[in-house]
Order: structure tokens, then sequence, then C-alpha cells
């Protein structure tokens, strides 16, 4: 389940597999941190999502995990595996933040590149249909000798077809496959810069104590080596993995309390009840 | 999915970000292929559809429901549900409901109470006399109000903004010009304020009464003696006389209480009640002596006890509902139909709904009563569900009508 490296290097293209298993194959880079590795971040309704395939491998580098928000682009009609974009907790955007190790991608509205990017679009499209037509005809051929080998009778006027065939096929530009990105397709063809993704980051900060809590029990388990989801399916703040999501089970819901909160009994007890019925152990977390 | 206005065929932007996500749909802007990154930043806001919300979308379209948004207006009210009226269905059903703009002419013609300058300002007014304009008003002699002075430039504030110019016209219908108000050169009379007034009322401008109306003056001088009043101080003695005066004035009868008795036993009703509010014991309170319900010693069936000793009555959830107005962040966003094979659905003719969703999130808070009782009523009878949105993980709860079981034998 590897994804195929020749075409992952292009964030163009979007029909191969989740990335998210091509990341485990190099656990060694938990803790190395490239400075060539910056990862972009689009907003979208004020929702931090990464697009492109290289980010999503460092962002599970540095252990964090997201959610799949997308259709998976081989079989979009199912909701078991979900592809890009992915979408970051606010803690994880903070984390990813405060290590300078993201930054914002640039807007829709370049229309500096906008000339140039259609006369790129306009030659891909031309020498995709030059080549597409070529395998067409190639297909066409194969298909009727594979026709004239299996059956016996009207050999000759199938043998007429294939020499004809050469001379009059023509491939319609309507029945050309066309490929849609994942990710703009501007951003392929700039360097990525450090300082061209963090000019613009937007301030979206929601300082509630509340806020500041989770994000304090976030980096602390995560700086003991946890995974982190999120766990509002289970009542709790954090679902908590000993390792990798796709390796492991979670073993704790993390609830995250401030300091001077006092808790009523009955709430801890439907918690603990739900621990126990789900196999997880509570964590009362505060800073 | 989609509709089609004016012979064109349209997508809704959830839908169509959902079949580029499918591959089905290319979108293309300025000659440029969109990717879905584009598609989702420009499609997705808070304005249109909100990302959850088309989350929501997604996850129910790939499990293959038919997915439409939400109109309230398009649902029958409960009476017109009551009624049974046949449902009409226009073929483009998410056209925009036609503004109605409040028509210009009717802020001019129709004139408020007559505005006057007041006397000051008109005594300062040293505006020229425009000789043909000047309207023979029926103002009594001892004004000194200079409603006979040409003051033009106080009276035609209606008819246009610039006061400055003299050809006005002022029999003109207000209607032929534009109404933009200057009221900062509309004077409007201090009739409260204790300097030296006159006690009438100059009449209004004859040109903006309808038809053969005429108004005289206004005689204010009894309304001014009203205003304005102080409290006198009254020494003892003139307090007890006007006590005095007060009693013996005081009939029994003229009180609205005692007229609202029909008969003597009424009447001693009200006195006992009057008397036990004055010992401080509500009169709602039982007073006399305390005996069973039902005496045991009576047989009736088990249902008609119970009913008679209930003192919680049931009610069901769409008690009240009416009176609720809307709110801004709860509102129903789609209808969701079964897929084909289990109902038949039509663009046309879409049928009722399988049930219609809100969405929300494990960040924001729980619907209370009153949001439940609210879509309940928007909904109608088709059950409203609830999808809470957690980061990629979507739950789906519903909340249930349900009235306790009594154990009763026929």
């Amino acid at each position: 389940m590897l994804a195929d490296p020749a075409v992952s290097q292009t964030s163009m293209c979007s029909y191969w597999l989740s990335p998210v298993c091509g990341v485990l194959e190099s656990p060694s880079m938990d803790d190395h941190q490239d400075s060539s590795l910056v990862v972009g971040v689009g907003l979208c309704d004020s929702a931090p999502l990464l697009w492109r395939l290289q980010d999503l491998k460092t962002v599970r580098s540095l252990g964090l995990v997201g959610a799949l928000l997308g259709s998976l682009p081989r079989t979009p009609r199912q909701n078991q595996r979900l592809g890009r974009p992915l979408l970051l907790l606010p803690e994880e955007e903070k984390l990813l933040r405060d290590e300078e190790a993201a930054g914002a991608l640039p807007g829709q509205n370049q229309d500096v590149g906008g000339v140039e990017l259609q006369r790129r679009f306009e030659e891909d499209q031309q020498r995709s249909f030059e080549e597409q037509s070529v395998l067409a005809l190639e297909d066409r051929k194969s298909a009727l000798l594979r026709a004239m080998t299996s059956s016996h009778t009207g050999e000759s006027a199938l043998r007429r077809r294939l020499e004809a065939l050469d001379h009059s096929f023509t491939f319609p530009q309507s029945a050309m496959a066309v490929q849609l990105s994942t990710a703009r397709a501007g951003l392929s063809y700039c360097p990525e810069a450090r300082a061209h993704l963090q000019a613009n980051w937007p301030i979206r900060e929601q300082n509630s104590p509340r806020s500041d809590a989770r994000c304090q029990v976030f980096r602390d388990l995560r700086g003991r080596g946890f995974f982190l989801t999120s766990a509002g399916k289970f009542g709790g703040d954090f679902l908590v993995y000993p390792g990798d999501p796709l390796r492991f089970h979670a073993h704790f819901i993390a609830v995250c309390l401030m300091l001077d909160e006092s808790v009523c009994l009955l709430d801890v007890l439907a918690v603990a009840r739900l621990g126990s019925n789900v196999k997880k152990t509570v964590l009362l977390c505060s800073p | 999915m989609g509709f089609s206005e004016n012979g064109k065929q349209y997508l809704l932007p959830e839908e169509a970000l959902y079949l580029m996500e499918c591959g089905n749909v290319q979108v293309f802007y300025r000659d440029l292929p969109l990717s879905i990154q584009d598609g989702y930043e420009r499609f997705l806001s808070s304005a249109t559809v909100s990302l959850q919300q088309y989350q929501v979308f997604g996850h129910l379209k790939r499990l293959g429901y038919v997915v439409h948004r939400f109109d309230p207006s398009s649902e029958p009210s409960s009476y017109a549900r009551q009624l049974n009226l046949p449902q009409s269905r226009d073929r483009a059903g998410r056209q925009l409901k036609r503004k109605r703009s409040p028509s210009p002419t009717a802020t001019c013609s129709y004139t408020e109470a007559p505005v006057e300058p007041t006397v000051e300002k008109m005594e300062e007014d040293k505006c020229s006399l425009e000789g043909d304009h000047v309207k023979k008003l029926a103002a009594s002699p001892d004004i000194q109000t200079a409603t006979t002075s040409g003051s033009d430039e106080g009276r035609s504030w209606w008819t246009t903004d610039d006061l400055g110019a003299s050809d006005k016209e002022l029999h003109h219908s207000p209607t032929s010009r534009s109404s933009r108000w200057d009221f900062s050169s509309i004077p409007f009379p201090d009739v409260g304020s204790s300097e030296r007034h006159p006690s009438c009322l100059a009449p209004p401008e004859p040109s903006l009464l309808p038809g053969d109306l005429t108004v005289g003056v206004c005689d204010i001088a009894s309304w001014r003696r009203k205003i304005n009043l102080r409290m006198v101080k009254m020494s003892s003695k003139e307090q007890k006389r006007e006590e005095d005066k007060r009693r013996r004035r005081w009939d029994v009868n003229k009180d609205r209480e005692v007229r609202r008795c029909r008969n003597w036993a009424e009447y001693h009703e009200l006195l006992a009640r009057r008397q036990r509010k004055r010992k401080g014991r509500p009169a709602h309170l039982w007073n006399r002596e305390v005996t069973p319900l039902h005496d045991p010693r009576q047989p009736i069936p088990t249902g008609e006890l119970l009913d008679k000793i209930s003192v919680i009555k049931s009610t069901h959830l769409l008690e009240g509902a009416s009176r609720l107005k809307g709110s801004e962040e709860w509102r129903i966003c789609f209808n969701v139909y079964q897929p084909d094979t289990v109902a038949d659905f039509k663009k046309s003719n879409p049928g009722k709904p399988y049930s219609r969703m809100c969405v929300c999130s494990f960040d924001g808070p729980v619907p209370d009563l009153r949001v439940i009782k609210l879509l309940a009523f928007q909904s109608g009878d088709i059950p409203v569900v609830f999808a809470v949105v957690d980061h990629g993980d979507i739950s789906f709860y519903t909340f249930k009508d349900f009235q306790l079981p009594t154990d009763v034998f026929p």
C-alpha cells in the first residue's frame, strides 16, 4: 500500500491512495525538523486544512493526526476511507505555528500568474490529448486483433478494417480523460519559501481559559509521545493513543478541566461509566 | 440534484463541490479548471454553506441519500395541513421570494401631524415674501406666528430638499418629487416648553390635505394646562378636607370589581377575598377541612380514578411551539430523501422527506427544549435529526416525543 513515488511528487494528481500509509515506512522522522519542510495551511471557512501530499506526510511525522474530510478519489462513494483535505485540531494548528513549522498558503486571487497558468494549462491539455489519442489508437488495434484471432469468420473484413484504421481514426476531444487536481495548481510551480508562506497568517485566537487548558494538555501528552485525536463521540476532549492510530486502539479518553473548576460527581460517574463501556480509561487532566 | 432556471441548468455550490470530488464535474473559472482546494475555499463559507454542513451533505450523499436544501417557506403551515390542501409545486422550487420594496410615493403623499414652525424660528426667519406663492391662511389675527408671512422656507420642506430656491411650485403633488427629507430643516414645535407660546397651532397646508378637507386652527390651550403641572403641597387641614370630600363622593357601586359581581353571593365572596388578602393569606389556598379527593366507598373505573387524582397534565412536544420565534443559530439545513430504490423520488414531486437535518457541532451548546420545539414545529410531522460534527466524525441524534404509558384495565 505504498503511494507511488513517481506520482506523489506532483501535487496535481489526486488519484492515489491516502498518503498516510506511505508515512509509516519512515517512522524515524519524529524529531527531524527539516527547515525546508514547512507545511502550508489553507483556510476554508476559518478551518485549517492541509492539501498537499508532502504536508500531510510532514505533519504525520511530527505526530499530529488530524482528520481527513474529502472523498477518496479512487472510490468516492464510501465513507470508510476518506481523502484530502486534512483538518487540523486547533491545538495542532497552534503547535505547528509555535514551532514555526507551518504557514498560510497564498490566497486564490493571484492574477499575477493568471495568463501564464492558462498557457501552461492549455499546453498540458494538448500534450495529454496527443498521448491519449496515440494510446486510443493502439487500444483499438489490439481490440481488433483480438477479435480477429478469436473469431474465425469474417477475418478478411476485420483485416481491412485494421488497415483502414491508421488513416481514418479520430480521437474526439470530448472523449479525453481529464485530471482534476486536489491542491491548487499554481502552488507546485513556485518554491515553498518560508517567508512566502507565513506572510499573512490570519489571527483567529479564541483565548478562553478552556482552550488554553486544552492546548497545554495537548502539548504535554504529545510531548510524552502519545498521539491525540478529537473525542467528541466519547464525551471527552481527546482520544489518547500510545502510538500511531493506524496501529493501536485508544487507551485513554482525556477530559480537560481547569484547575479551579468544580466538577459535579454525577458527571464523573457518567464519564466513568462511558469509559468502562468502551474499554478505555478516562483521564481527568488539568494544566 | 440541481435546478433549472431561465432554461439553464444550475448547480448549488455544495452539489458542485461534491460532484467535483467524485470526479464527475469540472468547474471552470476564468477559463481555468478549479482544483478541489479552490472549490472548498470558494464555495464554502458561513454565508452560503459552511464546512460542517458540507461534511454532513457529502457524508449522506456518499451513502446514497438524496439531499436537498430546506426552504422553510415551502412547508405548509399547520393550518394548511389541517385543511389538507393539495400541495402546489412550481418547477424551480428555489426561486427567491420577490422582495417588495416600499413604494416611494407612500412616504411623501401621506403627511403626518401638521408640522408648524415655531414662533422663534419664524420671527428670526426674515425670508422674503414670494409674491404669488403666499398662502392666504385663515389665521386669527392675534397669532404672532408668522404664518401670514411668506414662510416658504419652513413650509416647503416636503416638496424639495433645496429650500433656497424661490420658484418652487407648492401646488405640485409631492409624489412627483423625490422624497429625501432633510430633517434638520423641518421645524417641530416644542409645545411643551414653558416659554411664551401661542395657544393655537396654525392649520396645515391645504395642499397636503386630501380632497376638500379644510382644517381650522387647533386650540391647544386646554392641553397645555394639563402638562408641566407641579405637585401642590397641602397643609394638614387641607388634606383632611380633601379626604372628606373624597369619602363623601365615594360610592361602593363605582368599584369595578363590585360591579362585576352578579349576585349577593359573589359580593360576599369578594369581601371575603379582600379580607383574606389583608390578612396575608393567598386566596387560592384551601381553608376548609381536608378530605380525600375520592371517596373510596364509591366505585368508579380505574381510568376515571386516575384522571380524578392526577395532578400533572401531560403535554406534547408541539404545544406552544407556534408562538416561538425563530433563532439565527439553529435552523434546519437539509431535507433528506431515501434513495430511489426504497422510495419513489421525482424532482418535480419529491414527496415527503425521510428526515430533516440540523447541523451543529460538539463545541456548541446542546439544543434546549425551546430549540427542539421550534425545529419540530418548522418541520411538521417529519422527524428532525441533529447531525453533530466533530472534526471529521458525524454522529446523528434525534429526539422522540414520548408519552408515559398508563397501565389501565378497561
